[in-house]
């Protein structure tokens, strides 16, 4: 297990050096707006106002030696260099950030789990029921219907600044847990809600389909044959054998959120990766962008490492193979 | 209406007049077909037949397992004198694992993968014993294991079902249909995926268990040669229906049944000439959807006649044979002709005309004869 | 957004939304109802929200050359002039004690400090003659990168080029003493001294910040001290509590007395919320809740309508900048005055300003100088020159081809490149006017790419010889019409790249005109002067004006909102809470 884990993690480092140096190659190869203009603040034409700039970022430079200098940087000091548009350290900014996008994927994974699995159970129970039919149709509506929109839509009809029915704290209302954990939790009670809706569905619907292959198996009619209760039969063993597929993707799932849920937290204006790299992106501020991307990039690496060995521990069957 | 009428007369088990039906998309689909059999507490019943016969679905609804929204079970399954077929889902689980225990042909298959054979073992412990420890029953499944025949039981008892050979496997699943000590195991089709070997060793296990323990077993199997091994009686069963039953002694000594012929002839024997031919039976059961109008077996029935494409037969007694019965609409002596031919190693055709018997179906060609 | 702007405006308003601005119909005046954002006079006390798609461009008054960025900078910073909220184009003491004093034919200018402004804590003394001088030169180092000094403050005797290593000792910037303040120049300039005005001229303590200056970029700004009546909350430290992307507050500064200050300064505390991407969740926001203003948004076209209908009183409309199309006066055959003309009397602007919301977003322009800018008037006002080829905004076909034939060119032989927004707006309008040019028998290369990337990569590279970009347009620093017309159309301002003068227009007479009226510091003439200029370019007809811009500003219904007309945009330090 450790040497397979050093493995990965081998293997982690590789994949984190390929996306950094594609995240520069791409910025250099795709045409995107000058940053040592949009750094000299408006469009003067002064030349050496802008010389001095690209020399002040490096920007003068030919791209590899740049990317060279960076990862020299990255790897040495783990700096992950400063914002072309603010000069502010962007591992600062970035961790300054992780509260806020954790606090809203951790918190909407749980109510997705919290409803997608019971949803998902109750639907491959009662396959074809009106239940079923029901919510499988509402998840349809649900996988279907876009976060942007869904976002607006709950606050237009939720949020207490705007709403039609004002229940809920509105955009722009995230408040640190750190600050007034009684804010906090208010303010992301519709960013919860909106994030967790189409993954919920996904999960419901994920769930469903495996519980039902699964009930039809030899070992379900074995735990009834026991004497089990029907709970015990759908939960301990249904469940239990069905849910393996849908922690991968729950583990995944967070990996990639954690990278920034860059939709809800615009359209809630909640201050956390994701808005970061959409604003770096939108202002071609490569230091921002490049931290976010490696950001997420391990995350990412990370939930999968997580869900590997979580399968290995769930399915024994992988453990001994 | 076939079958012997009800008579709960002290048997363990008795099924009276069984008929199950499950809706699908495309129709009715008759599973079981006025079944009645009776298995004596201790005694061990073999059922005979191919898969979608019937026999499986049967014993399944002895235990409820068949119940669902789009089944309809009719008729009567009593134990000890207890109704089955209208009893609460809390009775039934009482019954299951309990006083009834099930194996299943895939071992592997039948056991939860992701659980540790003791683990399993001691749920199917505890359902039906409020009061055992944890401890207890741990204790309890190593017993269990070691009772059929597990080495090292100790261990084994946390090893998952993926450690254990195909053999163990099913005796792990013996051990946890033994474990509330049942008065009826049920084994359906339990050496099927296993090894020929291995199947012996399991048949022997369970003729060895009946004995210690006293309980009834019923088996399910489509090989004969199974059921030679561990069952006192014996019903064939085709196409939903019981189509003879009897004796071990009566069903091997003096089948009565053109497809109970087909049987026994499918099978090796150790009192026949090695080099003799096996011979299945020629042609495929009918759908449960669309089951033929007179006897079931006329489709595939060497000796049919016109005749027997319209009637129904009965489930009749053999004249002068106590028990045998057989749902046949060929005369009894015509039977007992043929057989004769059939079991001195003659083929159908060779039997029919050493016997003179002649069909007024036999002028036609195959695929007139086919319809 | 898609103006270019000297003063870079709503830069990140317009990448996701166009930029809308807005007038009622093509008549200014026409605003029954409507907040006029006048000064009156309010009550003291309460916190005023600003609601801010993006962010601050930047905060240190060096740095800063944007809408937004001047919103907060005018509230906390002094420079030597400001502008009161009601005038457009004339500028008040501030920093300064009164107007400057010109002498020496215009090249020497002398301004008198107010004694006694202090700085806010941790600095605590008061502002000195050597502050400003320290403040400009600052501007020119490459840790404080400034936008505008090398366009207004060269012509200080001894100014270096922007971008120094090393802080200059500029001999043309004086201080004989604490509260005097002298300015060399090489020549006279009446832009020099309406340039007193920037953030750049608000004192910045030299023994203060030299610590953050040394490094580059200078973090002065995360550490700055105000003259002004608030100042940014800060920790012991000095360090200012400014959460990029989220909030900043500013909270009054006790070292500011206000007998020597024009602001009111009504209420206690600014918050800025940032990052409020959703244009019109952030505008309902507004009109519904308490307390709150538009920062750097400018209400979307839906919002102006609904706004306009049910809380007429909560909506402002303030002029800013104008949008123009283009032509490349290098390209062929857009060399050919005929040929250009020709192409301005078929646009249809009508349909072009259609693209943007119609009459809602702004005025119909007709030539360089918006409304407002001495010499508008000079220049025919809103109805034009009175060139042909510009007389209807819905285009005239029959000029077009009067002056296609007078050039003698087959235009089906010539594809132009045109270079335009791949989004929004903006992109609508470079397809509509893709197709006028088709209509006039041109063939067409659109290429459609993001916003920053016209401008950094295409238009503003003469390299890339672009034909036509139909999405640029001009916000000028201040109203006068060497801010309006210098940089976009002198030839001697055209630069291998960062080039602002779109059309390349390089005409020695023009550029003449415009070296001349620089020079000129009396403001009739020199508005006459400007008009001559704009009248000479309408008549090269180099580029299609087709809007003269309004922004559309929103505050809460409890809030008694002043507009900085000169900003387009709401005055922290005069706006109250009712």
């Amino acid at each position: 297990m450790a040497t397979y884990i050093a493995r990965r993690l081998l293997w982690a480092v590789f994949l984190l050096l390929v996306v950094s140096f594609l995240t520069f190659v791409i910025f250099y190869a795709l045409p995107s707006a000058d940053p040592a203009v949009l750094r000299a603040g408006g469009r003067s034409g002064n030349q050496a106002l802008l010389e001095s700039i690209r020399q002040t970022l490096g920007l003068d430079r030919p791209w590899y030696v740049q990317y060279g200098k960076y990862m020299d940087r990255l790897l040495l000091h783990f700096d992950f260099g400063y914002s072309y548009r603010n000069d502010a350290p962007v591992r600062q900014q970035i961790f300054d950030r992780l509260p806020a996008t954790a606090s809203l994927v951790v918190g909407a994974a749980i109510v997705w789990v919290a409803v997608g699995i019971p949803v998902g159970v109750i639907s491959a129970t009662r396959r074809r029921s009106w239940i079923d039919r029901m919510s499988m149709g509402a998840a349809l509506v649900a996988i279907s219907a876009p976060v942007y929109w869904l976002g607006l839509v709950s606050l237009y009809l939720f949020a207490d600044d705007i709403g039609r029915f004002p229940i809920f704290k509105g955009s722009a209302s995230y408040v640190p847990f750190s600050q007034d954990p009684a804010a906090w939790f208010g303010s992301l009670i519709l960013p919860w809600l909106v994030l967790a809706a189409t993954a919920a569905a996904f999960y419901a619907r994920l769930l469903r389909s495996n519980l039902s292959e699964v009930l039809g198996e030899d070992y379900i009619r074995t735990a009834r044959a026991k004497g089990l209760s029907e709970r015990a039969v759908v939960w301990r063993h249904g469940v239990r054998a069905a849910i393996t597929p849908v922690i991968t993707v729950l583990g995944l799932d967070i990996g990639i959120l954690l990278g920034g849920a860059i939709l809800t937290e615009t359209v809630f204006n909640i201050p956390g990766i994701g808005r970061l790299a959409y604003t770096a992106i939108r202002t071609a501020d490569l230091p921002v962008i490049q931290g976010t991307v490696l950001f997420g990039a391990v995350f990412i690496i990370i939930a999968n490492l997580v869900v590997d060995v979580l399968y290995a521990f769930l399915d024994p069957r992988v453990r001994f193979q | 209406m076939t079958g012997t009428p009800a008579d709960g007369d002290g048997a363990l088990l008795a099924i009276d007049d069984l008929w199950v039906r499950f809706d699908t998309a495309d129709g009715e689909v008759q599973a079981v077909r006025g079944v009645s059999l009776r298995v004596p507490a201790g005694g061990a019943l073999g059922i005979v037949g191919e898969s979608g016969s019937g026999k499986s679905v049967s014993m399944l609804s002895v235990l409820g397992l068949t119940r669902g929204r789009r089944t309809r079970i009719e008729g009567s399954i009593r134990f000890e004198g207890r109704e089955l077929t209208t009893a609460s889902e809390d009775d039934l689980r009482q019954v299951r694992g309990g006083e009834v225990g099930m194996i299943f042909q895939d071992p592997l298959s039948s056991l939860h993968p992701f659980y540790r054979v003791g683990r399993q073992l001691v749920e199917a412990l505890r359902t039906h014993r409020d009061d055992m420890g944890k401890a207890a029953a741990r204790e309890r499944a190593v017993e269990l294991l070691a009772l059929v025949g597990i080495p090292e039981p100790r261990r084994r008892v946390d090893a998952y079902p993926h450690e254990y050979s195909g053999g163990m496997r099913q005796r792990a699943m013996i051990a946890m249909a033994l474990a509330n000590e049942p008065q009826l195991l049920i084994a359906d089709e339990p050496t099927t995926a296993l090894d020929v070997t291995v199947q012996a060793q399991i048949l022997a296990l369970i003729a060895r268990l009946r004995e210690e323990l006293g309980m009834a077993v019923v088996l399910i199997t489509h090989d004969l040669g199974v059921v030679a091994e561990v069952a006192d009686d014996i019903a064939v069963m085709y196409a939903g229906e019981v189509v003879e039953r009897g004796s071990k002694d009566v069903i091997f000594g003096a089948p009565q049944h053109p497809y109970t012929w087909g049987l026994l002839r499918s099978i090796p024997r150790l009192d026949r000439p090695r080099d003799e031919e096996l011979v299945p039976i020629a042609g495929r059961p009918p759908s449960p959807i669309a089951l033929p109008k007179g006897c079931g077996f006329s489709p595939r029935c060497p000796y049919v006649r016109r005749a027997h494409r319209e009637t129904h037969p009965a489930l009749e007694p053999v004249p002068d044979r106590a028990g045998h019965e057989v749902r046949c609409l060929l005369a009894p002596e015509v039977r007992s002709a043929l057989w004769r031919e059939l079991a001195s190693g003659a083929g159908p055709e060779e039997a029919k005309a050493a016997t003179g018997y002649r069909s007024d179906l036999d002028d036609l060609t195959g695929a007139q004869a086919e319809r | 957004m898609a103006l270019l702007p000297r003063r870079t405006l709503g830069l990140a308003v317009a990448a996701v939304t166009a930029l809308a601005l807005a007038a009622c119909g093509s008549s200014s005046n026409d605003n029954g109802g409507v907040s006029s954002g006048a000064p009156v006079k309010g009550k003291k006390g309460g916190t005023l929200k600003v609601i801010a798609q993006g962010d601050f461009e930047h905060i240190d008054p060096g740095e800063v050359y944007y809408q937004f960025d001047y919103l907060m900078t005018y509230a906390t910073q002094r420079p030597l002039y400001a502008f009161k909220p009601d005038q457009f184009a004339l500028t008040t003491p501030d920093m300064a004690a009164s107007q400057p004093v010109l002498s020496d034919g215009g090249q020497t200018v002398t301004v008198k400090l107010k004694p006694n402004i202090k700085f806010s804590p941790p600095v605590n003394r008061a502002a000195t003659s050597k502050d400003v001088k320290y403040a400009i030169e600052r501007a020119f180092t490459a840790a404080v990168p400034n936008g505008y000094v090398g366009t207004y403050f060269s012509i200080i005797q001894g100014a270096p080029e922007p971008g120094q290593k090393t802080l200059p000792d500029i001999k043309g910037i004086q201080t004989p003493d604490d509260q005097t303040i002298v300015f060399k120049l090489s020549e006279p300039s009446g832009a020099f001294v309406e340039a007193l005005s920037l953030p750049v001229t608000a004192p910045v303590p030299v023994d203060y910040a030299k610590k953050y200056d040394a490094k580059a970029p200078s973090t002065y700004g995360n550490y700055q001290v105000s003259t002004g009546p608030y100042m940014w909350q800060a920790d012991k430290s000095g360090k200012i509590a400014y959460q990029v992307g989220k909030i900043g507050t500013l909270v009054r500064n006790p070292n500011w007395t206000p007998s020597t200050d024009f602001r009111p300064a009504y209420v206690d505390r600014v918050q800025f919320s940032m990052g409020n991407e959703d244009t019109i969740v952030a505008s309902r926001q507004i009109l519904n809740g308490k307390g709150m203003v538009t920062g750097d948004i400018s209400a979307d076209p839906p919002v102006i309508k609904q706004t306009l209908q049910r809380r007429k009183s909560q909506i402002n409309f303030a002029p800013l900048g104008m949008r123009y199309i283009s032509l490349n006066t290098t390209v062929k055959p857009l060399d050919d005055l005929n040929v250009r003309k020709a192409i301005l009397a078929a646009s249809d602007r009508n349909a072009l300003r259609l693209t943007r919301g119609g009459p809602v977003v702004g005025d119909m322009a007709t030539h360089f100088l918006p409304p407002g800018t001495p010499g508008f008037e000079e220049s025919g006002g809103v109805k034009g020159t009175g060139v042909d080829y510009l007389a209807n905004p819905n285009g005239n076909m029959a000029v077009a081809k009067k002056y296609l034939a007078a050039s003698g060119i087959d235009p089906s032989k010539f594809t132009l490149l045109v270079v335009g927004d791949d989004s929004g707006v903006g992109g609508k309008t470079a397809q509509v006017f893709q197709s006028q040019l088709t209509k006039l028998g041109f063939k067409v290369d659109l290429k459609q790419v993001p916003h920053d990337v016209m401008y950094s990569r295409y238009c503003n590279v003469p390299k890339a010889k672009v034909a036509v970009c139909p999405n640029v347009g001009t916000l000028p620093d201040f109203a006068d019409g060497q801010a309006a017309l210098d940089t976009y159309f002198n030839g001697a301002a055209i630069v291998p790249e960062n080039n602002n003068n779109w059309p390349q227009l390089n005409v020695p007479a023009i550029n003449k005109a415009i070296e001349a009226a620089k020079k000129i510091t009396d403001k009739p003439q020199r508005a006459k002067a400007w008009a001559q200029v704009n009248r000479m370019i309408v008549e090269q007809a180099a580029a299609v004006p087709w809007i003269w811009d309004k922004q559309a500003n929103l505050e809460s219904s409890d809030v008694q909102g002043v507009i900085d007309k000169w900003n387009a945009d709401w005055n922290v330090s005069f706006s109250s809470i009712k």
